[in-house]
């Protein structure tokens, strides 16, 4: 991966990224850990949709969000969409962030995962700082060293947008309209399929 | 797809206004914000605008150069992740097939995300006649769609339709009311309505924005978020594709996507930039690979680089006359200068034809391309495929037979004579009273109330400079020229319509001390005939141009168009024959525009010395193809600062066309009257009363379009002004020597 701790500017990627996010109208947080998410998310919303892979991933954190008072909705296997439909706030963790864009990439194979990201209102995006990279071919990289396996992956830059009406730009259209990229500084990120 | 006769179309634009403003407008503040995000590219990257294109399109030529490896790897990957891939032929096929898949899994509503390859095969019609509803999901397709249109753009469909109409639709569609200034209640609206038609549609249709070899994977890229929920929610997913969206691995689809962005929408990326590689589990995932004259184009090396495209619109969105008549006259399904040269090919010679004289030949398009495609060239190249064809161009014989007698050197100057003389009582100040009685009735009105036509003057420049009959001008202090000997190319036009241009140049640079001669049998370069298709005309002329100054050392002109001919157009126009162009290199080698040859040529003057203390401040007008073909900055506003020292106020979209614009004022003055009105607009901004450009094309039409509009402006060639000051210097001079 081409991760590197300050490119040829001086400034760190981490500036960057923060830099691109806010560029892209999201809000930009660091926090330590998943716990300090949990507290931060449960503080926003009483009920939460989550990736079924991210709560594959982090049993932990199922526990922690109800201990914190917060529903969790996991889209189910018949009717996914039918499920998280109405839940306005989603939790995702993204494989990679981008510093040269302000980006995340978020990776959503089943259909599950996928509703979650498309449905909701609010998107959470979580990314280990570890899986920072510098520019465009961290994730050309990322994608290659899958082979062409199935996926879906999406490298996903602000809330959705339009400006088909006179160029007039207008946030929130079929995606998200507010989108929140939080990085994680003390913790490392469950290694997912494709990283080296 | 049945669209509506070129004709039809065309006026039908022109008679909407809204068209007009919102593409300006539009156009204005696209510019601004897409050089921004390129220059802040260029920055980052620590590489020029220039060389990221040639990388983006070294790529995409590497891929046709070796086209079926790609496409097979693309298949084997794509069917390897669990998609079915189908090629085929013709828009027929693709249609056919996709429908069966969408019967076949007994579905009658899909889903879509924008795609252009669906708008070219005609695809929703096809589905709607086998009894199944498209619904598209982009808000601009869906208003589009709404309102039974097709888009007028690559990338903004909805963008000649202005809030007010769009309000007034979706109020009739939804019953309920819109304000048209509340835009996001408007976009809540299609939220609303499309959300339900994702769930519960049985098929998603996409394009694709690349093809990854690679991984197989298809590149998507969108801001709105419905492309991905088209493509993720249904059970089946359908991608339509031209097989010219191969590239060859990820690292280059982030090329492209480092430029599409910025070149569509000044984005550094757009919201959503999604690689879908195969079905999700429980999906079907079906690929259509699309050739449609894909492999034609591939194999005429006049129009293959245009498979490089990217469809980002920059060629659009600079585009001058597309901003008067936007995409539903500009083009047929493709829009914008690349939908003047792919439209032949995808849709045929007779689709073809008609918006080919829009095009002003400003070259603004192929500055902004981000795979650096030869629009122009390629415009032309198409062009001439028409005028070769059956298919006829507005205005297509009468021009033809114009110019064969245009070409004719000794029957065209006996004519202009003859015209000369008869209408000496018409003539006023250079330019010709059109008689009361005619200048309201229609026709007339069309060609001549915008733009008072020129006068032709009794005697063309050749005789005026004839050796022994112009006054010995004053001599300037210095005398760069002195022991030179310049051979003038008058230009046909300047010699015939506007004789006091090629005059002033002579004047000049004898001032510097030149000897001038005027080579006889000059006639004309060629550009009209290139212009208008007729290439066996042109590179005649070319040809005859290339005779009569084979002898001469330094050869300038005062018309910039004739050297961008001489320089860039001959030699392409010549490309069958090495030793030709190797003789039209030589001659372009020594030919220079009258600002060439006083800035970089033998005729370099220094600081001040046509400064006559004049200080009336002047604006100057850039020759496009100067700008865009020359790659010419600000030469002549620095040249007018330092060496005459007048004042220059910088003039708004100084490198825009006029509006002249080739064989566009004759086939289409409508547009070159609202090209020239945009100019004349920014002209009143910058309060000068002295515009000056170097090519005598653009001040005929400056010329016309201020006596027209009663404006109190003059309009000078570089060579009037400059011969104006003569006088004036050479007195300053005596007195600044001791
Ligand atoms: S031709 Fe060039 S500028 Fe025009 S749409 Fe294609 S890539 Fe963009």
């Amino acid at each position: 991966m081409t991760s590197t701790a300050t490119g040829a500017s001086g400034s760190s990627v981490r500036d960057r990224f923060r830099a691109g996010v806010e560029a892209a109208s999201s809000t930009y947080l660091e926090q330590p850990d998943w716990a300090a998410v949990v507290a931060h998310v449960a503080a926003g919303t009483d009920v939460v949709a989550l990736a079924p892979s991210l709560a594959a991933d982090e049993p932990d954190l199922l526990v922690a969000l109800e201990a914190a008072g917060c529903g969790i909705v996991i889209p189910d296997q018949d009717d996914p969409a039918a499920s998280v439909a109405d839940v306005a706030v989603a939790l995702v963790q993204g494989e990679l962030a981008i510093a040269e864009t302000g980006s995340v990439l978020v990776s959503e194979h089943r259909l599950g995962d996928r509703v979650v990201t498309m449905l909701c209102r609010r998107l959470v995006q979580v990314v280990p700082a570890d899986r920072l990279v510098d520019r465009l071919e961290g994730a050309a990289d990322w994608l290659a060293a899958r082979g062409g396996q199935p996926g879906f992956a999406s490298l996903m830059t602000g809330p959705s947008r339009t400006a088909d009406i006179e160029r007039s730009l207008t946030i929130g259209v079929q995606g998200p309209d507010e989108v929140e990229v939080i990085v994680l500084t003390a913790t490392t990120g469950a290694p997912t399929e494709g990283t080296a | 797809m049945t669209m509506r006769p070129f004709e039809e179309r065309y006026a039908a634009a022109l008679a909407d206004d809204d068209v007009r403003t919102g593409l300006t407008a539009f156009q204005r503040g696209w510019r601004g914000s897409r050089d921004a995000a390129i220059e802040a590219l260029e920055q980052q990257e620590g590489r020029s605008f220039d060389e990221l294109r040639a990388e983006l399109a070294a790529i995409k030529d590497g891929v046709l150069a070796d086209w079926s490896h790609y496409l097979d790897e693309f298949q084997e990957k794509a069917v390897a992740a669990g998609a079915e891939v189908t090629r085929v032929a013709t828009p027929g096929e693709a249609n056919a097939h996709i429908t069966s898949v969408v019967q076949a899994a007994g579905a009658d509503l899909v889903v879509k995300g924008k795609s252009m390859v669906s708008e070219e095969i005609g695809l929703n019609a096809h589905l709607e006649a086998n009894g199944i509803v498209p619904v598209e999901t982009d808000l601009g397709e869906w208003i589009l769609q709404l309102a039974h249109e097709t888009p007028s753009h690559l990338v903004m469909p909805a963008i000649h339709k202005r809030k007010e109409r769009i309000a007034a639709l979706l109020g009739q569609v939804l019953g309920r009311e819109y304000a048209p200034d509340d835009i996001p209640t408007m976009v809540k609206a299609a939220r609303t309505e499309l959300r339900e038609r994702f769930l519960a549609s049985g098929v998603g249709l996409s394009g694709a924005n690349a093809l990854i070899a690679e991984g197989g994977s298809i590149m998507l890229v969108e801001n709105e978020g419905n492309n991905r929920m088209s493509v993720a929610l249904p059970p089946i997913h359908v991608v339509t594709a031209g097989i010219e969206k191969l590239v060859p691995t990820y690292a280059d689809a982030m090329k492209q996507v480092r430029l599409l962005g910025r070149s569509a929408t000044a984005q550094p990326i757009t919201v959503y930039t999604n690689f879908v590689t195969g079905p999700r589990p429980g999906q079907q995932q079906h690929i259509v690979l699309l050739d449609n004259g894909r492999t034609a184009m591939a194999e005429d090396p006049d129009v293959a680089a245009a498979l490089r495209c990217i469809r980002c619109g920059a060629c659009a969105n600079v585009c001058p006359p597309y901003g008067v008549v936007g995409g539903h006259a500009f083009g047929h399904v493709y829009t914008g200068a690349i939908g003047l040269v792919n439209t032949a090919f995808h849709h045929g010679m007779e689709a073809a034809a008609g918006p080919q004289s829009l095009c002003v030949s400003c070259g603004a398009c192929a500055q902004a391309c981000p795979v650096d495609i030869p629009l122009p060239v390629q415009i032309l190249e198409v062009r001439r495929k028409v005028a070769e064809s059956e298919v006829t161009m507005p205005a297509g014989r009468v021009t033809a037979v114009a110019l064969g007698a245009f070409a004719n050197r000794r029957l065209f100057g006996f004519g202009m004579r003859v015209v000369g003389v008869a209408s000496t009582p018409l003539r006023r100040n250079g330019v010709t009273a059109v008689p009361r009685l005619l200048a309201d009735r229609g026709p007339v009105r069309t060609a001549t109330g915008w733009r008072t036509p020129p006068a032709v003057p009794a005697r063309p420049a050749r005789d005026t400079l004839k050796p022994g009959k112009l006054d010995e001008p004053p001599r300037l202090a210095a005398q760069p020229l002195a022991g030179r000997t310049v051979s003038l190319f008058l230009q046909c036009l300047s010699d015939r319509l506007a004789p006091q241009i090629p005059i002033a140049a002579a004047k000049l640079l004898r001032a510097a001390g030149a000897r001038v001669t005027v080579p006889r049998e000059q006639h004309c370069c060629g550009l009209p005939a290139y212009d208008s298709g007729e290439h066996d005309t042109a590179r005649d002329m070319v040809r005859q141009t290339m005779a009569v100054l084979a002898d001469a050392d330094d050869v300038v002109t005062p018309a910039s168009s004739c050297l961008a001919m001489l320089s860039h157009d001959a030699p392409h126009l010549l490309r069958g024959a090495v030793d030709e162009v190797e003789r039209a290199q030589q001659l372009a080698g020594r030919t220079y525009d009258l600002i060439g040859y006083l800035t970089q040529g033998p005729g370099r003057l220094p600081a001040g010395s046509l400064d006559d203390g004049d200080r009336t401040p002047v604006t100057v007008h850039r020759f496009c193809q100067a700008s865009n073909t020359l790659g010419r900055q600000d030469a002549v506003e620095r040249f007018l600062r330092d060496v005459a020292g007048a004042p220059v106020v910088p003039l708004p979209e100084a490198s825009e066309c006029c509006g002249f614009g080739g064989s566009t004022s004759v086939r289409t003055p409508e547009v070159a009257e609202h090209v020239l009105d945009r100019k004349l607009g920014c002209l009143d901004r910058t309060e000068a009363s002295i515009v000056i450009t170097d090519n005598p094309g653009c001040i005929l039409h400056l010329r016309g379009g201020v006596h027209a509009s009663g404006r109190q402006v003059q309009v000078l060639h570089l060579a009037e002004y400059l011969v104006g000051r003569l006088d004036g210097a050479a007195v300053n001079a005596e007195r600044m020597t001791p």
